[in-house]
């Protein structure tokens, strides 16, 4: 190898040319904007009761108000992509089908593409955001995002209105206390798939002692053995409530308190890590005695995996998260995707969904199905089944007590996300 | 005639037209893109524009500082620890694999048919607390009830030298391979003995392949963030979870942009300091 020195003009030509690639980057990085603010307004679209025919007819829907931007509605296209979270549908132990889904494509001839993509929303936003921004399709006709998420997706103006006309069950069966939420009022852009409540899961062999607050997690006794969430809004949220503070009322200054009480625990190496979906694995496993949770997970857990973990809502306060059907920007198969929203406000998906999975439905009477079918399962003589199935009747919906003691998320601001972010990320950084 | 000379001249690069075109298109060019994202300011609704912030690059410096030792000392670990396990390995397939040689090279290489996600994966279970190995050691009374591997920085410096091993006994080998064993018979006929042999024949003549394999851990070890993930605690944070989360969770994306270019920046220099220092030398003469 005899390489010559680069001359100095040939560096000084380099880095010109780089100089202008990065300025030139710059432009065109800026140019496809994202969008600005949709132009839906929160007007309820479809009348009530709109007639029920599951419009196949491939006509675009008249019905939408004349401001809100109908989705056009092409003729069905025989599939349909949507991105969940893991252990969020029904499996056959034996075949590891999916009873539901397979259900729905014997109905209807749609091949559903279901994918288990969503472990944390901001890491999945941060996979889609680019696309969105840019105005390309992200592949999925259907996505699963939480509530705070949905409200962040409403506000950047990437998901697309929904024609009420084509949910008619969702219309007819959703739960009154589902509708109309606080992240996007009127249900414009999103229904919801399944809800539950962050809350603490233990298990009680590990703790030697039930659990009643937050400041268990806290607890010496189990350091190395706690977890956290790595969803910020979670993770932050619920200390805010140990605080005593209402997520929705933090000043920055109660935000910056929640930071200094998890930072003092986890430099003493009280947390084994922060997680996302995967506490599951750690918690069944016995690699943690004490973490935060999903109430449906623990449900799923005691059933499947390890019946000696329990779900507490803190005496402080839990939160109620909604998982919501939201359709992005750009989804190719549209029609069939309201098809498949639709499908789960049917008992026929709802009931062998929640007697699977065990959380919170937002569909009106499946909690009264699963009892019946409990009853039915015992008088067949199965009084095992039979009475995981009240148990997760009891669990399908939030009692009033419950419901009580748990609170909304924060509507944050870009900016607001920007500080709790740093906030969190410093206590998230050892 | 004419033409055919001008044909010979050109070949050359010709050849490298391919493997130019691919590395203008899967390097350079997303370099340039990220050299400008991380020069951006903006936000997700108003979208980002260039405003040539360099001050990023001082503030995620000072911010990360603690992050950037810790991934040079376990990448330096993993490197060290592949060199000791690799270097006998390697050894003892190129002198004394006899006709085993190709099946032991094919179990060196056996773990890339398994997705390293899931290699990484399987390791969380068997060392978990209370798992196979743990959990029958804690059951004899051998260990403390709250001992753990897990969430530890052993844990992750064993995963990485686990998942890289293979890179430093490759290239060992095939340097290994190409040493004549007549030229070590001389050595001890000229009264070496088997130590002085390899300390002054084998091993300065393996140096390119130990050098090639320091490379190829050190290198990906830096900016792992898999292993730390799996396998470690918030105490274990590397400079490439810092970025995957910059990006992913906070979506900041010219903070994480101006992270990568100082690792790689760091990391060309330590590697230019190392071939001065060690490589040059034993490449040019090879």
């Amino acid at each position: 190898m005899n390489s010559r020195p680069l001359s100095s003009r040939t560096l000084a030509v380099a880095a010109l040319f780089v100089l202008v690639a990065v300025a030139g980057c710059g432009i065109a990085a800026q140019s496809p904007t994202p969008v600005t603010t949709p132009t839906a307004p929160p007007v309820a679209t479809g009348t009530p009761g709109a007639s029920g025919s599951p419009a196949a007819s491939g006509t675009p829907s008249a019905t939408a108000t004349a401001t809100a931007v109908p989705t056009p509605v092409p003729t069905l296209a025989g599939q349909v992509i949507f991105g969940n979270w893991p252990y969020y549908i029904d499996v056959d132990e034996d075949t590891g089908a999916n009873p539901t889904l397979d259900q729905f494509t014997a109905q209807t001839g749609i091949d559903v593409t279901y994918l288990e993509v969503i472990g944390d929303n901001s890491q999945f936003f941060g996979t889609i955001q680019p696309d969105l921004a840019a105005g390309h399709p992200t592949g999925y006709d259907l996505i699963a995002p939480s509530d705070w998420m949905v409200a962040r997706l409403i506000r950047l103006g990437y998901l697309q209105p929904l024609d009420k006309s084509q949910l008619p069950n969702w219309q007819a069966n959703a739960q009154p206390a589902l509708r109309d939420p606080w992240y996007d009022p009127g249900n414009v852009y999103s229904i919801p798939w399944q809800a539950g409540i962050v809350g603490i899961g233990y298990n009680e062999k590990l703790t030697g002692r039930p659990i009643t607050s937050f400041d268990d997690l806290l607890d010496p006794a189990f350091a190395g053995r706690s977890g956290l969430f790595s969803e910020m809004i979670d993770t932050m949220s619920l200390t805010l409530l140990s605080l005593g503070v209402k997520p929705e009322d933090a000043t920055p200054q109660d935000v910056q308190l929640a930071h200094d009480k998890l930072l003092a625990a986890a430099e003493t190496g009280q947390f084994r890590d922060f997680y996302d979906n995967s506490y599951y694995d750690a918690l069944a496993v016995g690699d943690l005695a004490i973490t935060m949770a999903w109430s449906g997970d623990i449900s799923q857990m005691q059933l499947y995996d390890n019946p000696d973990v329990k779900f507490i809502i803190p005496d402080t306060g839990g939160l109620l998260f909604v998982d919501n059907m939201v359709m992005p920007n750009g989804a190719a198969h549209p029609t069939d995707a309201y098809r498949f929203m639709d499908y789960w406000y049917t008992l026929e998906a709802a009931v062998p969904l929640t007697e699977y999975i065990g959380y919170f439905s937002p569909v009106v009477g499946v909690q009264e199905q699963v009892r019946l079918d409990a009853a039915a399962e015992r008088a067949a003589g199965h009084p095992r089944y039979a009475d995981k199935l009240d148990q997760v009747a009891a669990d399908s919906f939030p009692t009033a007590e419950q419901l009580a003691n748990v609170f909304d998320y924060k509507n944050l601001t870009e900016d607001e996300e920007r500080i709790w972010n740093d906030l969190f990320n410093d206590v998230l950084n050892g | 005639m004419p033409l055919r000379r001008r044909l010979r001249w050109l070949t050359p690069y010709l050849f490298l037209i391919p493997g130019g075109l691919w590395l203008i298109v899967f390097f350079v060019a997303p370099m340039i893109v990220m050299a400008s994202v991380s020069l951006q300011e903006g936000s997700l609704a108003t979208g980002y524009r260039l405003t040539w912030n360099f001050a990023v690059y001082g503030q995620v410096i000072n911010e990360y500082l603690p992050q950037f030792w810790r991934s040079g000392i376990y990448a330096l670990s993993v490197t060290l620890l592949a060199l000791l396990f690799g270097y006998p390995m390697a050894y003892t397939i190129a002198f004394r694999g006899g006709r085993a040689k190709n099946i032991l090279l094919l179990l060196v290489i056996l773990p890339f048919f398994t997705a390293f996600i899931i290699r990484t994966l399987s390791w969380k279970l068997i060392l978990a607390d209370n798992g196979f190995v743990l959990g029958t050691l804690k059951s004899f009374g051998l260990l403390d009830q709250g001992f753990h591997v897990l969430a530890s920085p052993i844990a992750v410096i064993s995963g990485l030298t686990y998942n890289f091993l293979p890179f430093m006994v490759l290239p060992v080998y095939v340097a290994l391979e190409k040493i004549d064993p007549h030229l070590v018979e001389a050595a001890n006929d000229l009264y070496a003995s088997r130590l002085q042999a390899f300390l002054r024949v084998t091993l300065p003549l393996s140096m390119p392949g130990i050098f090639a394999g320091s490379l190829l851990v050190f290198i990906p070890a830096v900016g792992d963030f898999i292993n730390a993930d799996i396998l470690g605690s918030r105490d274990t944070t590397m400079i490439g979870n810092v970025i995957q989360r910059l990006f992913l969770n906070t979506n900041a994306y010219p903070e994480a942009s101006a992270l990568g270019f100082v690792v790689m920046t760091v990391v060309l220099v330590l590697v230019a300091i190392y071939a001065r220092v060690v490589g040059a030398r034993e490449l040019t003469v090879g």
